[in-house]
């Protein structure tokens, strides 16, 4: 008797779920024109993942590599022979590769985000006096947190413009300083350093199959890629741009008291605001899935947004609108200050302060209003402002 | 309705129930425990949001395994029915101890899962097919009054109905929220992802679901419907499982609607129980009724009475607050208010000394990922968490520190706004069941229930 009314429940169970399966399908729309901006296309995570990693992430990487490697042989031309020559070069490198730097600090996904690749080129303020520890013990290891400020760029900036106010003085410091090689020896064991992280992650997109991974894992939860990118983006909008280059210098995030020298860039004085602008530009154009080679928008976070209407239900406008137009806003911001950030927290926090305010209001939009449209939970926790 | 009262009916459905939620609720346990949130949960995060009222709760330190310990053998001990009376309220107390410990794990179908416990405590459960039974021949029957298995299909058919009526609103139907957000979220399952690019699956899923939640309760009564109705119970929950990250709830519900299933239907699981373990294939004489003494029944009926009462009532308290219920969640937990709201808050907390010296919080110092999501949406923690942060500045040598709190809240796909006054120094307010004047208002209508 029991088999019998297993059975029949079993019937019943398949009778219904075919009942449910013709129902539904009776959802799906005929190709009449669609008055919302919904199309199937938009949310095919699938093709928006495709193109973040072809067309922005793995070309954003091999630019990236261009500049970093160049910087890499002017550095070894000047560790070879230290004179005005080959440092106006390792400069210019540095600052060609420091500023490509900014357009892939934000893929904070898959293999960058298990190799931590930022903590190993940019992390400031610089260590100055573990910097000149490290230089005499010769031996100091690399891979714990209390050494990530002791490298990168920000450790390459003390060293190339930091050491002395003048050009020769710092060249003396690589040629008849009683130290001079051990000088030599620890610039190139940053560049080192860097490379090795760098190629590691690259090479994981590359040849190591994370490109596949990248663009097959399509769900919407914490363990897959399009959770982990808005994560890894809104986390590098909040903590390393808005934070990072304005908030803790400014002084904002914490007791109110301007600390200049914690400045993105801080020897070379003058490269500071170009460093943030650009990063931020490229948050935008991350944003709206500028394709890298043709400068064409295509599938991002922009379209995803509009493929699920997302707007803001009491002016009708659409989120992407609103969220460009708070990105313009901070635009007008950054536009509005000289070059040197340094000096521009000392006589000219207010409109500094004013970069930060505009951004926070974008971190919200990012944070709260983009995610929830999408339905990704942040998982990373804010560690800003102590 | 006397004579009602007075009706008896077999045991059978009370054992098998007992024993599916006995069984789920040592599954559920075993899960959170394999799944290490113990740890996560009630042991690491530093400080705790207990509910109004119960401010005593607090997590037991390593002791808190022990509480969970009991809490699974005691779920076992009820699936047996073994030291049935003693398992029952043991399994309730551990449980709802274990719920009441911090509010943002809140769940409703924990709540419901304490309301069944507690309930089983009053139940004669055991006193078939049970361990007690079988080793007690005097405390075995097989016939129990028919309210004792009722009062079970009172309280699934309250949180049935219930969450239908919390449907009846204006973002739900007419607006397909907030499944319209979650939706497109799975339009890469297999088969029927593609379905959920489309804004009609979202008000297919919105109304069919409110049609379900208030119709299944009658549906499972009727004897004649009864089996469509269960198959779309378990079309409905499994449907759910695979939406959504809904943990044990499906389960329990699938299982728990069976006590609508007729006494004969429940004699034959027994019977099939019975011959997995080779148990006697045998009735012991004749039929042996549990009746209760005219005062007994005269005590279980009233305390019912009052248990169902609130049951029925505390849902609509939220008419007594003036703001927006889904907005300021005045009146909005314990109230079957299901997967209602797509909700994402941010808040930044600043304190300030009388001296002016001021601090911005990191609220990860002191709170899990999952206590700061749930926070930022829900009043009655900020003002919990704001007490408490005063209390860790005095400690810092800030002179009687104010607290405030910068928030951004976006409700249903609605841009995001100011959630509380951020001129309001919360910790000088309090959380009571007072409605909280420091809300900002929704600037917006959901009408309906």
């Amino acid at each position: 008797m029991a088999h019998l009314s297993w059975k029949t429940v079993g019937f019943l169970f398949a009778f219904l779920g075919l009942v449910w399966a013709c129902s539904t399908s009776k959802d799906t729309p005929d190709p009449d024109p669609d008055p919302n901006p919904t199309t199937p296309v938009g949310t095919d995570r699938k093709a928006m993942l495709t193109h973040l990693a072809d067309n922005i992430i793995l070309p954003g990487y091999a630019n990236f590599k261009t500049k970093f490697d160049l910087m890499r042989t002017k550095s070894e031309a000047f560790a070879a022979k230290p004179d005005p020559t080959t440092l106006t070069e390792f400069r210019q490198a540095w600052v060609d590769a420091y500023t490509e730097w900014q357009k892939v600090e934000l893929f904070d996904v898959g293999p960058a985000e298990s190799q931590t690749l930022r903590y190993f080129f940019n992390i400031y303020p610089a260590n100055v006096a573990g910097i000149e520890e490290n230089i005499v013990s010769g031996s100091a290891v690399m891979d714990l947190p209390a050494a990530y400020p002791k490298q990168g760029f920000p450790a390459l900036d003390y060293l190339i413009n930091g050491l002395a106010a003048t050009d020769d003085a710092i060249l003396l410091r690589y040629t008849t300083a009683a130290d001079a090689a051990k000088r030599i020896a620890y610039l190139k064991r940053i560049t080192t350093q860097m490379n090795t992280v760098f190629t590691a992650v690259l090479t994981e997109w590359t040849t190591g199959g994370y490109r596949d991974k990248f663009v097959n894992c399509t769900g919407i939860d914490a363990g897959c890629s399009t959770s982990k990118l808005v994560n890894g983006y809104v986390l590098h909008y909040e903590r390393y741009i808005r934070s990072g280059k304005f908030g803790i210098p400014t002084g904002v995030m914490a007791s109110g008291t301007p600390a200049p020298e914690k400045v993105e860039a801080f020897y070379k004085k003058d490269l500071s605001l170009v460093l943030a602008k650009t990063a931020h530009q490229a948050a935008i154009d991350f944003f709206n899935g500028k394709d890298i080679k043709t400068g064409q928008e295509g599938p991002g976070f922009k379209s995803y947004l509009n493929a699920l209407g997302a707007k803001d239900s009491q002016t009708g406008k659409s989120l992407v609108e609103v969220i460009n137009a708070q990105f313009e806003s901070t635009n007008a911001k950054l536009n509005a200050l000289k070059p040197n950030l340094h000096d521009e927290i000392k006589t000219n926090n207010a409109a500094v302060v004013a970069v930060y305010t505009e951004m926070q209001k974008a971190v919200r939009m990012l944070k709260v209003d983009m995610t929830s449209a999408m339905s990704i939970t942040i998982t990373y926790v804010d560690t800003d402002g102590d | 309705m006397g004579r009602y009262f007075r009706t008896y009916t077999s045991a059978a459905p009370l054992a098998v129930f007992r024993i599916a939620f006995g069984v789920m609720l040592l599954g559920s346990v075993v899960r959170f425990w394999s799944k290490g949130w113990i740890e996560e949960l009630y042991i690491k995060p530093s400080f705790f949001f207990p509910y109004y009222g119960f401010e005593f709760v607090k997590p037991l330190g390593e002791y808190t395994y022990l509480l969970f310990a009991v809490c699974g053998l005691s779920a076992l001990l009820v699936a047996l029915g073994w030291f049935y009376r003693m398992a029952s309220v043991l399994l309730f107390l551990s449980f709802t101890y274990i719920e009441l410990m911090d509010k943002s794990t809140y769940l409703n179908h924990y709540y419901f899962v304490s309301l069944v416990a507690f309930l089983l405590i009053f139940l004669p459960a055991n006193a078939y097919f049970s361990v007690d039974a079988y080793q007690n021949r005097s405390g075995f029957y097989d016939q129990v009054p028919r309210w004792t298995i009722d009062s079970l299909r009172l309280l699934m058919g309250i949180v049935y109905l219930y969450a239908g009526l919390a449907k009846l609103n204006s973002d739900w139907l007419l607006e397909a929220l907030p499944l319209r957000i979650w939706l497109p979220g799975r339009n890469d399952l297999p088969i029927i992802g593609f379905l959920f690019n489309y804004r009609e699956t979202a008000y297919a899923f919105s109304w069919l679901g409110a049609l379900y939640d208030l119709s299944i309760p009658f549906l499972l009564l009727n004897r004649v419907t009864r089996p469509f109705a269960y198959v779309a119970v378990v079309v409905f929950h499994v449907l759910t499982v695979i939406l959504f990250p809904i943990g044990m709830f499906p389960y329990i519900m699938i299982v728990a609607a069976l006590i609508f299933f007729s006494a004969g239907f429940h004699q034959k699981i027994i019977a099939v129980f019975r011959s997995w373990l080779r148990l006697p294939d045998h009735l012991p004489g004749p039929e042996k009724i549990r009746v209760y003494s005219p005062q007994r029944t005269r005590a279980l009926l009233a305390g019912l009475a009052v248990f169902f009462a609130i049951q029925l009532l505390f849902p609509f308290r939220y008419v007594l607050y003036p703001n927006e219920l889904f907005w300021s969640e005045e009146g909005y937990r314990f109230s079957w208010r299901v997967m209602l709201m797509e909700k994402m808050g941010h808040v930044q907390f600043k304190v300030v000394d009388e001296s002016g010296r001021q601090a911005v919080v990191n609220n990860h110092e002191y709170l899990t990922p999952l206590q700061e999501k749930m926070m930022a949406t829900q009043p009655d923690m900020l003002v919990q968490f704001a007490h408490y942060l005063r209390d860790q500045y005095t400690r810092k040598g800030f002179q009687n520190p104010k607290v405030f709190a910068d928030t951004y809240v976006s409700l249903n796909g609605r841009l995001g706004k100011p959630y509380i006054d951020p001129t309001v120094n919360l910790a000088q307010e309090t959380d009571s069941f007072r409605p909280k004047k420091w809300i900002l208002p929704f600037g917006d209508e959901i009408k309906g229930l």
